[in-house]
């Protein structure tokens, strides 16, 4: 019992144990923090990755893509019908993205997705920019340029569409900032015929003094990736050059069935800027663009084509993605549809060209996980190697609480000595100094879990606190990361665990002076003042 | 109750080994109140040691009751020092984060495992608590040590040695840090407590000191020289020659 009565009397009584305690709290709020923001980290882009695709995704595999998507799309859902939702096809290709206004141009990723099905599978609507202040106009159809002009009233209003969309938004929007923030600049100008704008601004129309209309030729639309054309600002923002509706080109090479060219020159397909998308994840939205399917297969020779025996070849698409009911197993619907998949193939085998059962043999299905896998994996282990490293340099700490605890036994051997002739044994005695270091590691990591919280909670005042001071202290800058904010949550488990493993620690840092302690020849303790 | 045979220690110093004790024998027998003295640096304090096995003699046996300690294990030692003997240094030896209560309370706790202890903790704490008023303490159990004078010390050392009413007080130089009329009130209480039945062995170098006890012995080149009994003070009937062997 005088273990635990001398432990903790000795920890509020010397002053030295302040020591050990402060530097198991730094340790451990360090390693809070550390773990907190890496896993927020992880988790921000678990979901956005899983918003990316859909649940399941039949990828093809190839450039040149799989034919009978649509017909696997009815197969499953008459298969299937409890759990798939819906299907919509995707094609992807590479090309070079222009912009003929400025001749700017850039490598791209273009993607042909029906806009309804492909909004209705994942995400992506949540990060469309001028969907959200004038829901319903993005459209990748055709379609002319809004120019906002004098109203017969003479303000200067957007065509009535554009308008009325804007007011239905009011209507919606539960956050009274954000139609502050919007009142305070709803968009900026770009004078007609002019697509570029004096001013920077979140965005930009084209206008003039003319009443509000649409006006050019009619293009397809395209939705730009918000890295790839704009600047990101600090406060995660966008400023965008182009006016919407402005004129934009993909060029691209179509592909045959099995991946050579065709022969016919690169396509350039002249499309309207309608808005721009953010997944949140930067390489994604610093490379792609999205048009529209049907255009984008007919432009890339993918819809059928003629044969010189006179029939024609297969649509092709580069993906299927399966949308599931709510509440269905992942991982053992993909199995099931991998199952159909392959069943699907055998069933068409008479029917079906070499090139094209070449073509759907190598398409795969994957969860949405499957996919993003390297990628989520990449930030897992990052996570697992920052905590190491850190948790590494906590390290530190064992051997400052072993000094600290060296120092304490050696001013302590004549009480040492005292405990062992009223019949304290070595264990004993070796037993009060790592219940006394557990009890400095246990106040020491549970302010440090107090000290670590509050600072991830306010990770981001600091982080603006410091910038204030110097903009280079901006380690987190939402122009850089896909993040505008550093994550800040802290969870109950990482808390306990990081606490178990410091009071762990602080108790093997003792063990040596404890040691030591136990080894204490009582005469020699006692001989002196 | 106690007898030391042929105890021999000698200690390293340098290069030639410091021979303090050359085959010293002493006994005490229940309820006697047995002095040693000796010169400065005769060996007194190692004798004691070797006593309250806080050391162990290079040669020679220390039996209590018959069971040579030296053969016993670690553990068994361990008990011995903390049931059998209560230890009184010349220098208090005070846990200084202590109160006075705690300090007095310690042998106690080292007795008891966490659990045990909550049972006996009450009964601990009031004998305690008495032993503190019969040393005259009773004002005094909340003070640290370091707010107490030297004689309130010592008498919280003796408080202490008694707390698990070991058969044995061993006290040495109990009186040797303390001006003489301070030390003639510790000297009065130890021999209130031998008056009430308490074994006592104590070393001096104080010959005067000698006058207390029963029966007195000098210390000199490592052995023990009976030097009988002090004059006026008698020793009770029994108590000096009755030697308790089990
Ligand atoms: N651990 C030790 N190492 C070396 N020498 C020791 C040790 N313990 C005791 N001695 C020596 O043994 C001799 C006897 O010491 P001890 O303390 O027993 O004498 P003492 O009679 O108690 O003296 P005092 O009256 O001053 O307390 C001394 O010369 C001392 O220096
Ligand atoms: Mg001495």
């Amino acid at each position: 019992m005088y273990k635990w009565f001398l432990a903790f009397r000795y920890l509020y009584t010397k002053l030295i144990a302040l020591f050990g305690v402060a530097s198991v709290m730094l340790c451990v709020a360090m390693v809070l923090v550390v773990l907190s923001v890496m896993g927020g980290f992880l988790d921000t882009v678990r979901a956005r990755s899983k918003g990316l695709h859909s649940e399941i995704v039949l990828e093809g595999g190839t450039l040149q893509g799989f034919p009978y998507y649509e017909e696997f799309g009815e197969y499953l859902k008459g298969q299937l019908p409890g759990t798939v939702e819906l299907t919509t096809p995707v094609i992807y290709t590479y090309g070079i993205f222009r912009v003929p206004a400025t001749t700017w141009t850039k490598a791209t990723r273009i993607l042909g997705v029906r806009l309804d099905g492909y909004v209705a599978v994942n995400d992506f609507e949540n990060g469309l920019h001028y969907e959200r202040y004038y829901p319903g106009t993005t459209r990748l159809g055709l379609q002319s340029m809004p120019v906002a002009g004098m109203s017969e009233s003479n303000v200067l209003q957007l065509p009535p569409d554009l308008e009325a969309a804007n007011d239905k938004w009011r209507r919606q929007e539960t956050d009274p900032e954000a139609i502050a923030s919007f009142d305070q600049g709803p968009f900026q100008h770009a004078p007609y015929p002019y697509v570029t704008p004096a001013i920077l601004g979140e965005r930009v129309y084209a206008a003039d003094l003319a009443p509000p209309r649409y006006e050019g030729p009619e293009h397809y639309g395209v939705i730009v990736g918000c890295d790839l054309l704009n600047e990101r600002r600090e406060d995660g923002n966008f400023n965008r050059y182009l006016a919407r509706g402005a004129e934009v080109a993909l060029m691209a090479g179509p592909l045959s069935r099995t991946g050579t060219t065709t022969g016919e020159p690169p396509i350039l397909v002249p499309l309207r800027y309608v808005d721009d998308s953010r997944t949140g994840i930067f390489e994604i939205d610093s490379f792609c663009v999205y048009a529209d399917f049907d255009m984008l297969q007919h432009k890339l020779a993918m819809d059928p084509q003629p044969l010189v025996d006179g029939g024609f070849t297969k649509a092709r698409a580069n993906q299927l993605l399966i949308g599931l009911k709510d509440g269905i197993d992942l991982n053992m619907t993909r199995d099931r549809i991998r199952g159909a998949w392959l069943t699907f193939c055998a069933s068409l085998s008479p029917e079906v060209s070499d090139v094209d059962a070449r073509a759907m043999s190598l398409a795969e299905v994957y969860t949405w996980e499957d996919l993003q896998r390297p990628f989520i994996a990449a930030v897992e282990k990052e996570k697992v190697l920052v905590t190491f490293l850190f948790t590494l340099i906590s390290m530190v700490a064992i051997v400052l609480v072993g000094c600290i605890f060296y120092m304490i036994v050696e001013k302590k051997t004549r009480d040492i000595g005292i405990l062992k002739s009223i019949g304290a044994s070595g264990r004993g005695v070796a037993g009060l100094f790592i219940i006394y270091a557990g009890a400095v590691g246990l106040v020491g990591s549970i302010l440090g879990a107090i000290l670590g919280s509050v600072v991830v909670w306010n990770i981001n005042d600091i982080q603006d606190l410091l910038a204030s001071l110097n903009p280079q202290l901006r380690v987190w800058s939402p122009d850089v990361y896909s993040f505008d904010k550093i994550p800040s949550v802290v969870k109950q488990a990482d808390a306990i665990w990081v606490a178990s493993v410091a009071v762990l620690s602080s108790m093997i840092g003792s063990l040596i002076p404890a040691w030591i302690a136990s080894r204490v020849w009582p005469v020699s303790a006692l001989r002196y003042e | 109750m106690l007898r030391a045979r042929d105890l021999h220690k000698s200690f390293i110093m340098g290069r030639a080994p410091l021979r303090v004790l050359r085959g010293a024998s002493l006994q005490a027998a229940r309820g006697e109140f047995v002095v040693v003295t000796g010169a400065s640096g005769s060996g007194k304090s190692t004798l004691l040691h070797l006593l309250g096995a806080l050391d162990i003699p290079d040669r020679g046996t220390v039996e209590y009751n018959g069971q040579n300690l030296f053969q016993l294990g670690d553990d068994a030692r361990r008990l011995y020092r903390n049931r059998d003997v209560g230890f009184v240094f010349q220098f208090y030896h005070l846990l200084p984060e202590c109160t006075v209560l705690e300090n007095v309370l310690m042998p106690s706790l080292a007795a008891h495992s966490f659990w045990g202890w909550r049972r006996i903790r009450r009964k601990a704490r009031r004998d305690a608590e008495e032993l503190l008023d019969r040393v005259g303490l009773t004002e005094r159990t909340k003070h640290r040590p370091n707010e107490l004078s030297g004689g309130e010390r010592q008498r919280v050392a003796i408080a202490r040695a008694l707390v698990n009413r070991p058969a044995l007080l061993l006290a040495d130089e109990p009186t040797g840090n303390l001006d003489e009329e301070v030390g003639e009130d510790i000297l009065r209480l130890l021999t209130e407590l031998n008056e009430a039945g308490q074994t006592i062995v104590m070393v001096t170098h104080d010959a005067k000191v000698a006058s207390h006890a029963h029966r007195y012995v000098r210390l000199s080149e490592g052995v023990i020289r009976e030097a009988g009994s002090p004059g006026g003070k008698a020793i009770p009937v029994g108590l000096a020659t009755r030697e308790v062997i089990p």
